[in-house]
């Protein structure tokens, strides 16, 4: 059974139709990333996949549980969790307590009114240990406004894997960052999600480097439809991939499966 | 460790006022002790959820009612028993007014929070059979632990045992302030102050937690609404008028929202500032509003933010 | 009821300024209320002195409208000092303008003490009127007439002329308005000083028919947002609406339930704010 699953999304806003028969199926194992031109429905996508946004028909199922509409909060209870394009931290914390907080809703937490923070163990170390795996513990005490900015993606993305997800949407994880950063970022991704034991990875992404060096499968969204599928190389073959997303017939990336 | 004893010789100092500071200057310092209850828990709402409310007075005059009610009508003096009853009254009208109101933010919150404090206020004014109209309902003196000290006249009880009682009130409620503040629970609020949206994608719910605020707030309202009650003796309906509430959230920016102890800072320089300035002039409110201006325009983080700008809320 | 209509006639002007200032410069005056109170003493000092000086009785509705536009200029001084936080979060913006409640709380003080000021039956130089079996000022009506010919005249200037459209885009999208050029200080002076204008004019055409009283710019301000919630906050639209059906509720409530009046409004207000955040006309930016 497919760990995360569409079926035939429609979103419309005020007779703009942003996602136009949508179906998709995630495996546990894969990693999967979307792409597509601008406009092409692909945040949109992501915020119905992750219960922000109900669409006019069509359902979402993860687990085989229907999550149509359920909301950020029931999602990340139930597993899924997801990244930002724009960076999403919590501006005036530390990075330390930024990872925190999902560490306090993982273990539900969040009703203790008197017990301290600082010296609950359990939660220190465990917020510790994901910051370890990104790279940031040793800047625990920084406010998080106060970091780089590829550093503050990383701490966007670590605050959700720090909520144990089975599934994880990353919405285009390495923009705003410079090309040298993106490997590191992408590597941290990886080897971080295989830690924790995240199942699968859902990504939108523009850099084809990206999208080819890392992806199980590819689906190129356009016009709100699926216009392809599969492998990378299975899109790389694909002319109508290739003309609409790319925009003009370039020499595709050789790396990938 | 500087911060450790600078408290514990402010405590000292306020601990010592009857004894050097006079009849005058111990009964103006009544009042600080009420006020800095209200303003921890409407800093919670505001330094710490993010949530500004310009209705905080409704549940300050809710308490002094209540202390009013207990001893005028009921006839019941243990003021543990007021206070309990307070903290009930108080919870019983925030579940409601919370539950509608936590679904706004920003404008809409302090609107809203405005609109239920006049409402009440309006409420007190009209019903006179009910609330004694404009001219309130007198508060008797309580009995503080079971004592009624028959022996002080006024003025003693008030700089003496009811003193006394009122800081130790302020330390137990800034103790129990403090460690909400350093839970877990805390933390999630201040998440979402920071960012409501990506607090929900990590699984804070942000208008449940608002709401849990809002209760507490509540509470700390009540109870220093009633301590507020005793030294004037009366419950009238001005407590809960909106400049009331507006110059609660003044006394919270003059002393810094961006840290714990200064909306009690901030109640302290209030008190005495508007008696000094009364002293000088009638126009007592020109004064405040300028001040005020000032702080908002060029120190948004109040005093504390002047002594100690590193300090931030929390943790 | 037409004393309610009269009460909504003002309190749209009132409104009406808010509702513009919110709507383009996304601040929400309390102050607005203290500006409706300085008009209206100020007009009654206008009236007063210009009656001395031997201005005609019937000029009385030119003499307020002049004052109180005159009192206007106040708001360019204002608007100078709001400069400082306009990138600021909302509440501290309010929170300035909570400011400017109080100090002109005292600025009226010490001009024109705390006692009620009236302009007796001046008023009544435009003579009654009987409409059916009511007598009805005719400064009444020409008060809610010249309220209504300001609306009219709001509307044209918003919807016609270039400056109402760049005030308009400007609400719309202030960027973009930015980045087309518009000198966004000279917008929000203007339309802060008109805001002003509309509050301080409908403070002094009301002073006649009632008095000025010192608290009478607080306890307006929260009808003013009952107005504002109503009709939904930016909208002018919402503003006429929003001042008819409080004006009108307030009349009625008094007329049957007078212990309910104040309490109607808030009422009223609340539940609007629960159930149709955006009021009648506005635009859900909650």
């Amino acid at each position: 059974m497919p760990l995360l699953e569409a079926s035939s999304l429609r979103k419309l806003y005020d007779g703009f139709c942003a996602l136009d028969g949508v179906s998709l199926a995630v495996g546990s194992g894969e990693f999967v990333s979307i792409i597509g031109p601008n406009g092409a429905g692909k945040t949109t996508l992501i915020n119905v996949l992750t219960g922000l946004l109900k669409p006019n028909t069509g359902r979402v199922l993860f687990k085989g549980q229907d999550i149509t509409g359920v909301g950020p909060v029931k999602l990340a209870r139930l597993g899924m969790a997801r990244s930002f394009q724009l960076v999403n931290i919590f501006p005036e914390l530390t990075v330390l307590e930024v990872v925190k907080v999902a560490v306090v809703s993982r273990l539900g937490r969040g009703g203790r009114l008197f017990s301290s923070l600082a010296r609950d163990r359990e939660v220190t170390e465990q917020a510790l240990a994901v910051a370890e795996l990104f790279a940031l513990a040793d800047k625990r005490n920084i406010p998080a406004k106060k970091l780089p900015q590829g550093d503050k993606k990383l701490l966007d993305v670590a605050s959700a894997f720090a909520l144990r997800p089975e599934v994880i949407l990353l919405d285009e994880p390495t923009s705003g960052v410079s090309t040298r950063e993106k490997h590191t970022i992408m590597e941290i991704l990886v080897s971080a999600s295989k830690e924790i034991g995240i199942k699968s990875i859902i990504q939108v992404e523009h850099d084809m480097d990206i999208v080819f060096g890392y992806s199980d499968r590819i689906i190129a969204l356009h016009q709100g439809k699926v216009l392809a599928d599969g492998t990378p190389a299975a899109i790389k073959a694909d002319e109508a991939v290739v003309n609409t997303v790319v925009g003009r017939k370039t020499r595709m990336p050789e790396r990938g499966a | 460790m500087i911060r450790r004893a600078a408290l514990v010789v402010v405590l000292l100092g306020i601990a010592g006022v009857p004894f050097m500071g006079g009849d005058y200057y111990t009964t103006l310092m009544l009042p600080f002790f009420g006020y800095s209850i209200a303003l921890l828990g409407l800093n919670l709402l505001f330094g710490y959820t993010g949530l500004l409310s310009f209705g905080h007075a409704l549940f300050v005059a809710l308490g002094a009612y209540t202390a009013a009610y207990m001893t005028s009508v009921f006839g019941i003096l243990h003021f543990e028993a007021i206070l309990l009853v307070s903290v009930a009254v108080a919870l019983v009208v925030a579940v409601p007014v919370g539950l509608l109101c936590v679904r706004y933010v920003k404008i809409y919150f302090g609107m809203l929070t405005l609109a239920f404090g006049m409402l009440f206020y309006s409420f007190l004014y009209k019903f006179y059979h009910l609330t004694g109209g404009d001219e309130g309902i007198r508060v008797l003196r309580p009995m503080l632990l079971g004592q009624s000290f028959p022996a002080l006249g006024k003025v003693e009880f008030l700089t003496g045992p009811y003193y006394y009682y009122s800081l130790a009130l302020l330390v137990a409620a800034a103790v129990v302030m403090w460690r909400v503040v350093g839970s877990p629970f805390g933390l999630c609020l201040r998440s979402i102050r920071e960012n409501p949206e990506k607090a929900e994608y990590v699984g804070v719910s942000a208008r449940r937690y608002r709401f849990y605020a809002f209760l507490i707030s509540s509470i700390f309202g009540g109870v220093g609404g009633t301590l507020l009650a005793i030294p004037t003796g009366l419950a009238d309906p001005l407590l809960a008028y909106w400049t009331h509430s507006g110059n609660l959230v003044f006394m919270m920016l003059l002393g810094g929202f961006a840290n714990f102890f200064g909306p009690i800072l901030g109640s302290f320089v209030f008190i005495f500032l508007q008696d000094q300035v009364i002293s000088l002039t009638q126009y007592w409110r020109l004064v405040f509003g300028a001040i005020l201006a000032v702080i908002v325009i060029f120190f948004p983080h109040g005093l504390m933010g002047v002594f100690d700008p590193r300090a931030r809320a929390g943790g | 009821m037409l004393g309610g209509v009269f009460h909504a006639a003002t309190l749209f002007l009132v409104a009406a300024g808010l509702q513009l200032v919110f709507g383009v410069q996304r601040i929400v005056n309390l102050a607005c209320g203290s500006f409706y109170a300085l008009g209206a003493y100020f007009g009654f000092s206008v009236v007063t002195w210009a009656l001395k000086g031997g201005m005609p009785q019937p000029l009385l509705l030119v003499a307020l409208i002049l004052g109180g536009l005159l009192l206007a200029t106040i708001g360019l001084v204002v608007e100078r000092l709001l400069r400082f936080i306009y990138d600021r979060d909302e509440s501290f913006q309010m929170l300035l303008t909570f400011a400017l409640v109080l100090i002109f709380e005292d600025v009226i003080r010490f001009f024109w003490g705390t006692a009620p000021y009236q302009l007796g039956n001046l008023y009544l130089v435009y003579g009654r009127l009987q409409v059916g079996g009511l007598t009805i000022p005719v400064y009444n009506l020409l008060v809610i007439a010249a309220a209504a010919g300001i609306a009219v005249l709001m509307g044209w200037f918003l919807a016609r002329t270039r400056w109402g459209r760049i005030v308009r885009a400007t609400a719309e999208n202030r960027a973009m308005s930015e980045a087309l050029g518009v000198d966004m200080r000279r917008v929000y002076a203007g339309v802060f000083t008109i805001g002003t204008a509309l509050g301080t004019v409908g403070g002094a055409l009301v002073v006649p028919a009632t008095a000025a009283i010192h608290e009478m710019g607080i306890d307006l301000i929260v009808e003013a947002f009952a107005v504002v919630v109503i009709g939904g906050l930016g909208s002018m639209r919402g503003a006429f609406v929003g001042a008819l059906a409080v004006g009108v509720l307030k009349a009625v409530a008094i007329a049957t339930y007078p212990e309910i009046e104040m309490l109607a409004i808030y009422v009223i207000v609340i539940a609007v704010l629960v159930l149709r955040p955006a009021g009648l006309f506005g635009r859900a930016t909650a």
